[in-house]
């Protein structure tokens, strides 16, 4: 008995030691900012030295009120929503087409595909969100697509005017076909627009005929300039775009793991019973893999609270606000300007709120199909 | 019999042509992500004013020069080992912390289990990110703003709820004869996590490996708020640092970019297979 005490005290010394250092750690890393953050969003703190500095105290709910009153508030909810929407509808079914694809082996080469797609998911999203802010800028590669073809056009057009009058020709016909084609913008270039382009031309004679096509259409085609990034209506739809393009490859795997876990012999002996693919992915696949896109729509959820960095980078919440999401309105309240802790760390407090409500759905959800995933 | 062989032409021909429109479909796909990629690498070797001019060219004569100048500017030489230092430092501290967690939730008898390791698994949704304003003001409050060691804290402690889940799931499932007979034979409990458990444990120290190297190698938002000190940066915080100022200096942004991505794409090229496992692994709980 004795003896058997004994062990047991060494069973009970060593769980906490081996407990300990990580509960301690994760406390000061999860609970105690919650403490905190309960703390000064009903407190008057400022900022400056939490003890010993300015008084502070409590102050009521007001900084709740100031949040659920705060347009800009709605706001970021709305674009955490639509990221959540964009994974739900957008890179889910997607990821699952990509992977039932690879999983029936309608194409070859999965580890190619698989490999790929995944790619954007390892690039730091710092990278991602400024690659992608040039891409989508008048100075991207979308512009210059777009005017290089706007400029071959007028090119191809300028071609048909000197080839309809049997080559280089300054006559009054070509000129003024010429003007005809650069429009209104092009002709308000000049006071009196025949001669002045004449002697434009002439300075050009001699030179091969590309050169002459070249500077016309720099001169005359107006460049586009998107303004993906700067509409205020729009600059949320780029931002959708590259999260569908980042994260489509996770959710490729996440399903494509799960489908290689179903036994191959049910799938096996429904074709041969006769069923065909439709009835395949119906009963079988879809039922097998429910749990799997529960999980991964409540991982959308908590992947759109938790995203910081890449809007941040990406757009920096602008322009005007628009493409502020949760995490970017609590950490401009804190951080830009004077800052506001208490209505920082009230949003903080909020955004934990929908998580533990997320973690509640969880644990619903595995109870309804935690059977049938493994 | 001959009508029958006819639908089978027919519908082979209709497989041939599906199978052909899903290739091109995910061609598509892949195109669109590794051009952008590609595009990026490709332009980062060019001047900013042949950028300017042509961006969809090859460079004409291809200069390192950007990568020079955005190292220098960047102060990578600094951000790079530093990055080095939080993700391999931290990565260990997780490995290490939630295998003996893991082994105590899983092989040794206690009541605290149930509540500690839910809190642990309850971490998986709560993200950190969400608390970084608490965050901030508690490292001030330690005296840890601007510190190695906040870092490496927050980063260890962030990661332990996927760690210690995937660790307790993975020690649960070796014989629990393994661990009693070393006790017959007088082992105590470090002696058996060190000897038996840790080198039992090598597949799953892999998967949180990967999890944690490529997560924590790309990470911002929680270093953005704990550092501010060049010296003590990492490569994100530096890479970000050509968004302002510099935005329209693209050839160095470039290069910078470049240098924020292509360790991770090299990293990912050989270990790609353990990274994917990992990720199929840790998220399924989600």
């Amino acid at each position: 008995m004795v003896h058997l005490n004994r062990v047991h005290l060494e069973e009970k010394r060593a769980y906490w030691a081996m407990v300990m250092p990580a509960f301690a750690l994760y406390l000061l890393v999860m609970a105690f900012p919650i403490i905190l953050s309960i703390m000064l969003s009903v407190s008057n703190y400022s900022g400056g030295k939490m003890f010993g500095g300015e008084k502070w105290g409590f102050a009521g709910f007001s900084a709740y009120a100031r949040v659920f009153t705060d347009p800009w508030f709605w706001n970021a909810l709305k674009n955490n929503l639509y990221i959540v929407l964009i994974s739900v509808f957008g890179q889910l079914p997607l990821g699952f087409i990509f992977a039932y694809f690879i999983y029936s082996k309608i194409v070859r080469a999965p580890s190619f595909w698989q490999g790929v797609l995944y790619v954007p998911n390892i690039i730091s999203v710092i990278v991602v969100g400024l690659l992608w802010q040039v891409i989508f800028s008048p100075h991207g590669p979308i512009a210059e697509i777009v005017n290089s073809i706007h400029a071959s056009s007028f090119q191809g057009q300028l071609k048909a005017i000197f080839d309809g009058a049997g080559g280089f020709s300054l006559s009054d016909d070509v000129i003024k076909k010429i003007l005809h084609l650069a429009g209104p913008s092009g002709q308000a270039m000049f006071s009196d627009p025949v001669p002045e382009l004449r002697d434009l031309l002439a300075s050009y004679n001699g030179q091969p005929i590309s050169e002459i096509y070249t500077a016309l259409s720099n001169l005359f085609v107006q460049k586009w300039s998107p303004a993906f990034l700067t509409k205020t209506d729009i600059a949320m739809l780029p931002v959708l775009f590259v999260i569908l393009w980042m994260y489509t490859g996770m959710y490729l795997i996440l399903f494509l793991a799960n489908m290689q876990k179903i036994d191959a012999q049910i799938i096996e002996s429904a074709r041969i019973d006769g069923a065909n693919e439709g009835q395949v992915m119906r009963y079988i696949i879809l039922p097998a893999l429910s749990g799997t896109i529960v999980n991964s729509a409540i991982l959308a959820i908590s992947g759109s609270l938790s995203s910081f960095a890449l809007i941040f980078a990406m757009t920096g919440g602008g322009p005007s606000r628009v493409t502020e999401i949760l995490s970017i309105y609590m950490y401009n309240n804190a951080f830009l300007g004077r800052p506001n802790f208490p209505l920082a760390n009230a949003i903080s407090l909020i955004m934990v709120l929908i998580s533990v409500v997320l973690i509640v759905l969880t644990k619903a959800v595995e109870k309804r199909y935690g059977g049938k995933e493994e | 019999m001959s009508e029958m062989i006819k639908e089978t032409k027919l519908q082979k021909a209709l497989a041939a042509v599906g199978r052909g429109a899903v290739y091109i479909v995910m061609s598509l796909f892949a195109l669109m992500t590794l051009y952008p990629i590609f595009w990026l690498i490709m332009n980062s070797f060019k001047t900013t004013r042949e950028f300017q001019v042509s961006q969809l060219a090859f460079p004409r004569a291809p200069t390192l020069q950007n990568y020079v100048e955005a190292w220098k500017m960047g102060d990578f030489g600094l951000l790079f080992p530093n990055s080095v230092l939080y993700t391999l430092g931290a990565t260990a501290g997780i490995i290490f912390l939630s295998l003996m967690a893991g082994f105590a939730f899983a092989k040794l008898k206690s009541r605290a289990t149930k509540l500690i390791y839910n809190s642990f698994v309850i971490g998986i949704l709560l993200t950190t990110q969400t608390l970084m304003i608490p965050l901030f003001l508690e490292v001030n409050l330690l005296g840890l703003y601007n510190t190695r060691l906040a870092v490496l804290l927050v980063y260890i402690g962030a990661g332990l709820p996927i760690g210690i889940y995937l660790a307790t799931e993975y020690i649960k499932a070796i014989p629990s004869a393994v661990v009693e007979s070393a006790r017959i034979d007088g082992a105590g409990f470090f002696t058996i996590f060190l000897k038996i458990i840790v080198p039992m444990s090598v597949p799953v120290a892999t998967t949180l490996a990967m999890l944690n190297i490529t997560g924590l190698w790309n990470e911002f938002a929680l270093i953005n708020i704990l550092v501010s000190k060049t010296e003590l940066k990492s490569l994100p915080l530096g890479i970000y640092k050509f968004s302002g100022s510099l935005s329209t200096d693209y050839g160095k942004q470039f290069a910078a970019l470049t240098i924020g991505m292509v360790p991770m794409l090299v990293f990912y090229m050989i270990f790609r297979k353990q990274i994917t496992k990992g990720v199929a692994a840790g998220a399924i709980k989600g």
